[in-house]
């Protein structure tokens, strides 16, 4: 009936096919293999559920309120233990090599437990995607290498990321702000490394963490075109830690205060600078750090949706349990309609969150970080190969200054702008519905269960607390619209101005 | 607001306000330790000698014989500052409020006026419930001239720290219940540690088994129902304001913090999506103070129905004060996060409040049952 042209004509129309229906044209290029080891990642995420995190949640909540100075060792031991911390580690970087998107489900398994211990997990992945976005292949390997050992020896390596600083909390997810925001942490380049000075706070298990991709900046007054990262590990003259927050929730997962005085990084614990980006793009450095923050967030955004919507689970399950289980006026509650349609509300609100988080990864799958691990032969490749292969093979092709050439220029000078706007407004959009019905649904369970709800001991209460921080970290909920809007919206909208009001 | 319709209410305004200034607003985060810190029972003692203990209470009966309006007035300026010294203060006056619904006079007289201590006139209180909804209740046997109660109650608020406690326990099977007086340092209690709760840490609640626990009656047998439905509807408002005062208390800060506060080169509150997070906090807050105003209006007027008035007014505001105590801690950032600041407090506090004479949604339906004449969802039928 339509000409191609006048289909491809009209579906280029905001809203865009292309930017709008992810799953419709992308589900079909997923890799069959994937749907039968996510199943599996969920089966673990229950059974971890079952055997740890379910008998340990509340009693060491309750733990760190009688020791606020409580650290997670063990239960980073237990993680390790199980394989958490290199199941989602490319095989080509010595990890398990499970697929990413699989990593939200797990997320919203074990969130629906526990968002403490999920966190004591998943924030590892924070820093796994700020390595390895950097397209610095050698450091990446070595960093990664690092993490399987302590798997192999029982010693958890830990990867923490560092941007929030005092004074810049949201002006450091984005460039258009950070250059007038107040940012202190300072890399000064000398002969063979940087030289830091700064501080940096709220950082999710810092403390507990071996190594720190920290942000810095070598000029202050610029600091969108000098961003530099950095691998930091911990014990490193110059480089200690604070005290860590008195938090309302998550309070397994400590977050920590880190300070930089004259702290000497060397040169191949540089993951970027403006240096090393230039012998892969000619592009504007402010530009190229823009979308290696774009590439961590697309991911970790869907990634912190999915929590929430664990939180949103949890509570639903409590609800549901509550009210399968109580009477009033001689009827269980689960027979009132009220209740029922309480219910229906909020398993359609964890459908929808899921749904968002599902719709992030088909964009991260196939137009952003994950999308060569994701392409069919590659991904049966990865999967299929032998670890010694790797390791002897594809690690010292990994090494060769072309190869990191070519990750380079594939992942940011030939990546197209309108795949990272569309990877970084659904990573926002997934992050915002997923959190905001953490909260919707924790709050209906509350109400739902009367004084029952307010009790430690019966769990929903905890999850409010700690659904909370969804909200906030990984940029807050009102960071997170305006960067929907900057991505989805204002590409229609030619007079739109963003973070310019 | 009360206080620009009924200019008698300011001392208790200032009265309350200066308490809190000094007794609390420095040492929130302190008080707030409990049951993992220790018990602010100096500033108890302080809320027992100026009075806020026996607020509603007749002087005759050691009280300072205010009105709800009083009463309302010094929650909201409390729990601007601390709602858990609100829900001491809420809880005692329930537990008397019930006294005095079922003309129990004597036992009163036995109880306030003699009490020399705080924990000698705290009566405790189940503050979470309305009874009427609890699937089980004590027992009471008729045993001579009194009564015994066996069974256990959940979340007796006060429970660890008063003398007595106002019980609801039936005498016989079916929906109606009776209240008791009972000495908590009787023979055949047993009481847990202080409950570990989402809120109100420094008002703390225990559970309680009992075995046989002597106990007296408070008015009539099988009229508990009916004292607390004319209770509840006034303590209705009192819990209301005292979520007015913590919307009042997360605005105030999340003001003062996004003036302070600089990202992307200005004060947060110059953009403009904090701005419009601080206004719905505002209006919220205000609407809530308009409504703890009005209810107790109609209140004190008699008007046609307003005991619905202010449960509705009470059901409304903490919907109110869930939202807007969300956005106080997002206005803050992480630091709203931090016990460093009262938002997560309050975040809390303000749920815990919400939760205070039994759970919403049942409210919700007894008060549409009400206003078409049904019986109460609770009731058999
Ligand atoms: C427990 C915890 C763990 C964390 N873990 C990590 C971690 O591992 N690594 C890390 O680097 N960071 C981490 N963070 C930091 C987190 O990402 C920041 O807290 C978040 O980005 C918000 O920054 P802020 O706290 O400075 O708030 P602010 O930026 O000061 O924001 C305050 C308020 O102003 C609003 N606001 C600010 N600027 C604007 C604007 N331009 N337009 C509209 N509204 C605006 C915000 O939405 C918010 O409501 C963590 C935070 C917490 C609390």
């Amino acid at each position: 009936m339509l000409s191609r042209a006048e289909v491809s004509a009209r579906l280029s129309r905001f809203p865009k096919f292309d930017d709008t229906y992810l799953s419709l044209p992308y589900a079909p290029h997923m890799p069959g293999h994937m749907v039968r080891q996510t199943k599996e990642v969920i089966a673990i995420a229950r059974k971890f559920n079952e055997e740890v995190a379910r008998p340990r949640a509340l009693e060491l909540d309750r733990k760190t309120h009688e020791d606020p100075g409580y650290m997670p060792w063990e239960l980073a031991e237990l993680a390790n233990k199980w394989g958490f911390y290199t199941m989602w580690i490319p095989k080509m970087f010595g990890g398990k090599g499970y697929n990413m998107p699989s990593m939200s489900y797990f997320s919203e398994e074990v969130g629906s437990v526990c968002l403490g211990i999920m966190n004591v997990i998943g924030v590892h992945y924070l820093g796994v995607s700020g390595v390895i976005a950097s397209a610095n292949l050698t450091l990446s390997r070595r960093i990664m290498n690092d993490v399987v050992q302590g798997e192999k020896t029982g010693k958890p390596c830990l990867i923490a990321l560092a941007t929030t600083e005092p004074g810049a909390g949201t002006d450091v997810e984005e460039t258009d702000l950070v250059d007038k925001g107040k940012v202190t942490c300072h890399a000064r380049k000398v002969k063979g490394g940087y030289i830091v000075n700064g501080t940096k706070v709220f950082i999710s298990m810092g403390h507990v963490s071996t190594w720190t991709v920290l942000y810095a900046y070598s000029d202050l007054k610029r600091p969108s075109e000098t961003s530099v990262g950095l691998m930091v590990k911990t014990g490193t003259k110059g480089f200690s830690f604070g005290t860590h927050e008195n938090k309302m929730g998550q309070r397994v997962c400590p977050a920590s205060v880190l300070v930089f005085e004259d702290c000497f990084v060397p040169d191949d614990q540089v993951l970027f600078d403006e240096a090393r980006v230039r012998k892969f793009t000619k592009k504007p450095f402010r530009e190229i750090s823009q979308r290696y923050i774009d590439y961590v967030v697309s991911a970790t955004r869907a990634g912190v949706g999915a929590f929430g919507v664990g939180a949103a689970r949890g509570a639903f399950e409590a609800a549901l349990n509550y009210a399968s289980t109580t009477e009033v006026g001689g009827r269980l509650l689960i027979n009132n309609e009220w209740v029922q349609c309480q219910l229906a509300e909020m398993y359609k609100n964890v459908a929808l969150g899921r749904l968002a988080y599902v719709e992030a990864n088909y964009a991260n799958s196939h137009r952003g970080l994950y999308r060569l691990l994701q392409l069919k032969p590659f991904y049966y490749y990865l999967l299929f190969m032998p670890q010694a292969y790797f390791d002897n093979v594809v690690a010292p092709f990994l090494e060769k200054e072309s190869s990191q050439k070519l990750m380079g220029r594939l992942y940011y000078e030939w990546a197209r702008e309108p795949d990272q706007h569309c990877c970084s407004g659904w990573g926002s959009l997934a992050k915002v519905a997923g959190t905001d019905i953490g909260i919707k649904n924790c709050q209906m369970a509350l109400e739902l269960m009367g004084q029952t709800g307010l009790r430690q001991d019966a769990g929903v209460e905890k999850l409010l607390r700690d659904a909370k921080l969804v909200q906030i970290y990984e940029g807050t909920n009102q960071l997170n619209r305006l960067n929907l809007f900057k991505c989805l919206i204002a590409p229609a909208v030619p007079q739109a101005r963003v973070f310019e009001e | 607001m009360l206080t620009s319709f009924k200019s008698d209410l300011k001392p208790f305004d200032e009265l309350a306000r200066s308490f809190a200034a000094k007794e609390l607003t420095k040492k929130v985060e302190e008080h707030d330790r409990y049951p993992f810190g220790e018990f602010f029972t100096t500033v108890v003692d302080k809320m027992f000698d100026v009075g806020f203990l026996g607020v509603v209470l007749p002087e005759e009966l050691g009280g300072i014989g205010g009105s709800i309006s009083a009463l309302c007035v010094i929650l909201e300026n409390i729990c601007r500052a601390d709602s858990s010294a609100g829900g001491i203060i809420f809880t005692n006056a329930l537990s008397q409020e019930i006294m005095r619904a079922a003309k129990a006079e004597a036992l009163a007289r036995k109880v306030f006026p003699k009490a020399s201590s705080a924990s000698e006139f705290l009566v405790a209180f189940p503050s979470y419930i309305d009874p009427a909804h609890a699937g089980a209740l004590p027992d009471a046997m008729k045993t001579g001239r009194g009564y015994t109660l066996t069974g256990s109650l959940e979340l007796l608020v006060l429970g660890g720290l008063a003398s007595r406690a106002v019980i609801p326990a039936r005498i016989r099977d079916g929906s109606t219940y009776s209240f008791f007086l009972v000495d908590l340092a009787e023979e055949g209690i047993v009481k847990s540690d202080p409950v570990f709760t989402l809120g109100l840490h420094a008002c703390p609640a225990v559970d309680v088994t009992m075995k046989g626990v002597k106990a007296r009656l408070i008015g009539e047998p099988d009229k508990g129902g009916l004292y607390f439905k004319e209770v509840s509807s006034k303590m209705h408002v009192a819990a209301a304001a005292m979520n007015a005062g913590i919307m009042k208390g997360s605005l105030g800060e999340a003001l003062a913090y996004s003036k302070e506060r600089f990202q992307g080169g200005r004060e947060i509150i110059n953009w403009s999506e904090v701005s419009m997070l601080l206004a719905g906090m505002a209006i919220k807050a205000d609407v809530a103070d308009m409504c703890v105003a009005q209810a107790c209006l109609a209140m004190e007027q008699g008007e046609n129905h307003w005991g619905s008035h202010c449960i509705a007014a009470a059901l409304h505001i903490h919907e109110l004060a869930c939202e807007a105590v969300t956005d106080g801690v997002q206005v803050l950032g992480g630091n709203g996060y931090m016990k460093d600041y009262g938002q997560e407090k309050r975040y809390r506090d303000a749920r815990q409040v919400q939760a205070l004479l039994g759970a919403a949604p049942l409210k919700k339906i007894d008060l549409v049952r009400g206003l078409a004449g049904l019986a109460a969802a609770g009731s058999p039928g």
